[in-house]
């Protein structure tokens, strides 16, 4: 029989580190498409997985044994993206200073061709989608990402992101708007 | 009614995205029968997600293994137990023993200089003097760190001010800033708390703190659906001031 979660994390606590394997096994793939959701870059997204496992590694002992490992892990994956886009965000703009004419979207930040170096997923219909998601604040960029990627209920959306259930609605909404505003022209 | 229907509309979208449970679904369900608005707002919604289900990231796989990943996060959190980080641990678990031997030193120097009747002056005064100075540095440093949080929240708000936000509705002329601005009041509120700009340490800093402020108070006064050229008119001010590229350079400078 497998161990579970709860045990694998109770290894890491008492500094097993052969327990790291079998813990990132069943969480691998849901951490990356978390940070890939969110970072639309492959090379940062695989990057970010592997410091969230960092995190959680180094963190272990403050883990609470009463909780669920997979909410935990995911709150801090989504901080975790957070901060990540929001430097690169930072160094994009700092590279790039407002110009006088300005267009209606701000190519560099959230629309438009992007630069190979950035390495945005390949498909155009992807880089359209991410493009739509840099444009949203944070905090719906967020709720949004666990909703249509992770199908996390409202519920447990509001558990992870420490939000209270009517906030979590009203921004899952007006994520919705805002992407249908961008992307109301395309069609898949 | 105008609110009534806000509330159908929030509701028609988290329909639309299969995020709506018992009661809940049942009412909005109940209610589209009689709302062709709210048919047409489920129709445009479904749309967009019929769109998004086309995403490459749903089907998207790590290009790593898990086996070689593992290794790498292993390696990567010994790394970093045992690296500068674990060395500043020591630092700072270090602190409380020099406190501890400054202590004893001005308590205890004066008795056994008396008592040895060592005609020098008492070794308690410099010691209070380094203290003060490094309670001096301490506050500096916290000073620094607090501007730059400040500034970094700052740019948050303005960066996303600069990528143009979305406009409010289709139907509405404006752009969406209501966040932003809610945002900017809430860091002007807490401007005077975590940002002392009468600290010495924080002297080049102040025209661009200065600036910030600014044209954060223009951000924080534009109404939720703003104008596109009150929002222009900031743009070309952040723009004049180069006021993204010195804040990015600010924050550095003050994180050290």
């Amino acid at each position: 029989m497998e161990p579970s979660d709860r045990e694998l994390m109770a290894r890491l606590v008492r500094g097993e580190r052969d327990a790291l394997e079998p813990l990132m096994a069943r969480h691998y793939r849901r951490v990356y498409r978390i940070a890939l959701a969110y970072l639309r870059d492959t090379e940062e997204a695989l990057d970010a997985v592997q410091e969230v496992f960092v995190k959680a590694y180094q963190n272990a002992d403050k883990w609470n044994q009463g909780s669920e490992v997979g909410p935990w892990l995911t709150r801090i994956a989504v901080n975790h993206a957070i901060d990540r886009y929001r430097r690169s965000r930072r160094r994009a703009a700092s590279e790039q200073p407002l110009s006088e004419e300005q267009p209606d979207h701000d190519p560099h930040l959230t629309a438009g061709t992007p630069s190979p170096e950035r390495q945005v997923l390949g498909r155009e219909l992807g880089e359209q989608i991410g493009a739509a998601l840099a444009g949203l604040p944070d905090k719906q960029r967020a709720v949004f990402v666990l909703r249509h990627y992770q199908e996390q209920s409202l519920d447990e959306i509001a558990g992870i992101l420490g939000l209270s259930l009517g906030t979590v609605k009203s921004s899952l909404h007006r994520a919705i708007q805002r992407l249908r505003g961008e992307l109301g022209g395309l069609r898949a | 009614m105008i609110l009534l229907h806000g509330h159908w509309r929030q509701a028609v979208s988290l329909l639309a995205c299969d995020a709506l449970e018992g009661a809940e679904r049942d009412a909005t369900l109940a209610h589209l029968e009689d709302c062709p608005s709210c048919q047409v707002e489920l129709q445009e919604s479904q749309a967009l997600f019929r769109t998004l289900a086309a995403d490459p990231v749903h089907a998207a796989q790590p290009d790593l293994s898990v086996e070689v990943a593992a290794r790498r996060v292993a390696a990567r959190a010994t790394e970093t137990l045992t690296g500068p980080r674990a060395q500043w641990g020591w630092r700072l678990l270090s602190l409380p023993v020099v406190a501890a031997a400054v202590v004893a030193v001005v308590l205890l120097a004066p008795p056994l200089l008396e008592r040895f009747r060592l005609a020098q002056p008492s070794p308690a005064e410099p010691a209070v003097t380094l203290s003060a100075a490094a309670v001096g540095r301490l506050e500096r440093t916290v000073a620094r760190e607090q501007a730059a949080r400040y500034l970094n929240e700052a740019q948050d708000v303005l960066v996303t001010v600069a990528s143009t936000p979305p406009r409010c509705r289709r139907q509405t002329p404006g752009i969406d800033l209501e966040d932003e601005s809610e945002r900017s009041r809430s860091l002007l509120a807490r401007r005077a708390f975590l940002v002392d700009l009468t600290q010495d340490g924080l002297a080049p800093a102040r025209p661009v703190l200065e600036d910030v402020e600014q044209v954060l108070r223009e951000v924080a006064a534009l109404p939720p659906c703003a104008r596109r050229q009150d929002l222009e008119a900031i743009h070309r001010e952040m723009s004049r001031r180069n006021l993204l590229m010195k804040i990015d350079l600010m924050a550095r400078e003050l994180e050290g």
